[in-house]
């Protein structure tokens, strides 16, 4: 009888462990963390910025899920390990090791990104500063817009943190930026050029001896450094800062391209109140004959259109009356600075007008420090 | 006798129906096109992740497919497959939808942006007819030519809306606007400086 109740007993424990084991579950613990690792990868933009090692996650999760969900494998003895919950512990840590992998790529893309976006925005701030120093915003056209797009987008989509694009984007901007300055070296190139600078230091020269020997005035006007020079006897007397034309740096082709003539010049009117609507003027022989020959030359070859016109009323004058806009293409001074070169000149004093006269000259400069950010980019 | 032959013909019509399970291949055809209509959608970009689960769920039930296909004719069971294709399609369903709707909700976004940006550049081209044109000749060209650059951007926004590059799109307009208003900003500082003046000829 006794040796019956505890054959019972001994069966009842077998049969009720025998359930126990058979019905193991896979721990909610790990599923749970299983969905804070997949949250994680989607907060750390995985499906975008690393598919290939989400895609790689998400195939065995959702795998594994399935399988948890279909109850299979869930059925085993106690003794057996069970093969469900091994993977999906081991998808566990894999899991943890791409978030962190991505974790640390995302901070390294980001610093990446920050720095590049603000390189540009440095790049941009300064080339455009130096360009509206010598005037060459206009020169650049729609590139200059261009640039500022890029340079914003990269911004918006690293604060947006899509450092992929924001990356594709800067690169985009950085190329811009270069062809900036390329453009600038191509048309202002000269305004470093020796051998040219060393022409127009002969011809200014040339001016001041002619003041020097035939005891008289001369104007000398610089235009990379935006600056007339009064001369006496061969003697520098005044020196007034100047406006050009709107693009004043370029060489002077045909009527309204905004640029000043270069060459040797003379005054061949002056004109007060009442016979300029600037303040004063003096009037120059623009275009005289080698301005011709150039223009002609460039008609026939093709690089100017031929229903151009040379243009002409090339004058130093004042500031205007109506605030109306006639810097065209003139050297124009402040109305005091005026009045005292208007009192000093007489018709026939030789105006000279040169790109530079200093090797060191503003735009040459300015190309320099371009150059050299450049190559920083 | 006639017993035992009972029990063989049942024996032999279970190894039968045991033997004829196939694989659900229309179903999982259907779960393929409904995740190929979601991808088509734009799920791979408007909902990324959940469109990177669903190629996952396809991938357990291929492989579920070929693991049934690979066991001996009478242990075969495509129960679980049947279920996976089942809730893969109903999911690629599902996805498909919210991803349309969000990308309905990026080009209203960028449509939106593209307006603002476009209303912020006429503001500046109209204001750009008042500008003074005195001393300063090269800025007013300058600024002139700057609007006539952000009009051309414009187009730029609108190719990024024909490409449904919709973040592009909004980020372009949203450049093009803050630029806009520096310009304005530029113009109203030198109108503010010198009054409204007369709008300049040509020599």
């Amino acid at each position: 009888m006794a040796l019956d109740r505890i054959h019972k007993t001994l069966t009842a424990i077998i049969c009720v462990l025998g359930l126990i084991g058979c019905v193991q579950p896979v721990p909610p613990d790990l599923l749970v963390a299983l969905e804070a690792i997949d949250q994680d990868l989607i907060a750390l933009r995985a499906p975008e910025a690393a598919p290939d090692e989400y895609g790689q996650f998400v195939h065995q999760w959702v795998s594994l899920k399935a399988r948890v969900q279909l109850d299979d494998d869930l059925i085993r003895w106690p003794w057996e390990s069970s093969d469900l919950e091994n993977d999906l512990r081991r998808l566990y840590l894999i899991g943890e090791r791409t978030v962190s992998q991505l974790h640390e790529r995302q901070a390294s893309q980001h610093r990446t990104a920050q720095a590049k976006v603000v390189r540009l925005e440095a790049q941009l701030h300064t080339i455009t500063s130096r360009v509206e120093s010598i005037d060459g915003r206009i020169l650049l056209g729609e590139k200059v817009v261009q640039t500022d797009l890029l340079v914003k987008q990269a911004r918006s989509f690293f604060e947006q943190k899509d450092f992929q694009r924001a990356m594709q984007v800067a690169e985009k901007a950085d190329h811009a930026l270069k062809a900036q300055t390329v453009l600038l070296n191509r048309e202002l190139g000269r305004y470093a050029d020796e051998s040219r600078i060393a022409y127009w230091q002969a011809l200014a020269k040339q001016t001041i001896e002619w003041s020097r020997i035939h005891q008289s005035t001369a104007i000398v006007v610089s235009k990379a450094d935006r600056e007339l020079t009064l001369y006496k006897s061969g003697r520098k007397v005044l020196s007034y800062p100047v406006r050009l034309g709107f693009n004043g740096m370029l060489e002077k082709q045909f009527q309204g391209d905004g640029a000043t003539p270069e060459g040797r010049y003379r005054v061949t009117d002056k004109r007060g109140q009442g016979q300029t609507q600037f303040y004063r003027a003096l009037a120059l022989d623009y275009p005289n004959a080698e301005d011709r020959r150039r223009f002609e030359y460039a008609k026939k070859s093709g690089k100017i259109g031929p229903a151009k016109g040379i243009g002409g009323q090339i004058e130093i004058h004042g500031a205007d009356n109506e605030r109306l806009a006639q810097t065209l293409g003139c050297v124009m001074l402040d109305n005091p600075n005026m009045a005292v070169l208007y009192e000093g000149v007489s018709v026939g004093t030789p105006v000279t007008i040169v790109g530079a006269v200093t090797r060191g000259n503003a735009v040459a400069l300015a190309l320099s420090e371009l150059a050299q950010r450049r190559d920083e980019i | 006798m006639l017993r035992k032959a009972s029990l063989v013909s049942l024996a032999l019509t279970l190894i039968v129906v045991a033997g004829c399970a196939e694989p659900p291949t229309q179903q999982i055809q259907e779960a393929e096109k409904a995740l190929k209509d979601a991808q088509e959608s734009g799920a791979a970009t408007y909902s990324a992740d959940e469109y990177a689960k669903l190629e996952g769920t396809l991938a357990a039930l291929r492989k579920e497919v070929a693991d049934q296909d690979d066991k001996f004719t009478l242990f075969r069971d495509y129960g679980k497959a049947q279920q996976l294709s089942a809730s893969a399609k109903a999911d690629s369903e599902r996805v498909k939808t919210a991803s349309v709707q969000k990308k309905e909700e990026a080009k209203a976004a960028a449509l939106q942006a593209q307006q603002v940006a476009e209303e912020a550049v006429k503001a500046t081209q109209d204001l750009v007819a008042k500008a003074p044109v005195g001393k300063d000749r090269a800025a007013v060209e300058a600024i002139k030519n700057d609007v006539e650059g952000l009009k051309s951007l414009l187009k730029q926004v609108q190719a990024s809306i024909d490409k449904e590059d919709y973040p592009a799109a909004q980020t372009q307009a949203k450049a093009i606007h803050d630029m806009s208003q520096g310009v304005s900003t530029e113009i109203q500082n030198a109108l503010a400086k010198v009054g409204k003046g007369k709008p300049g000829r040509k020599k």
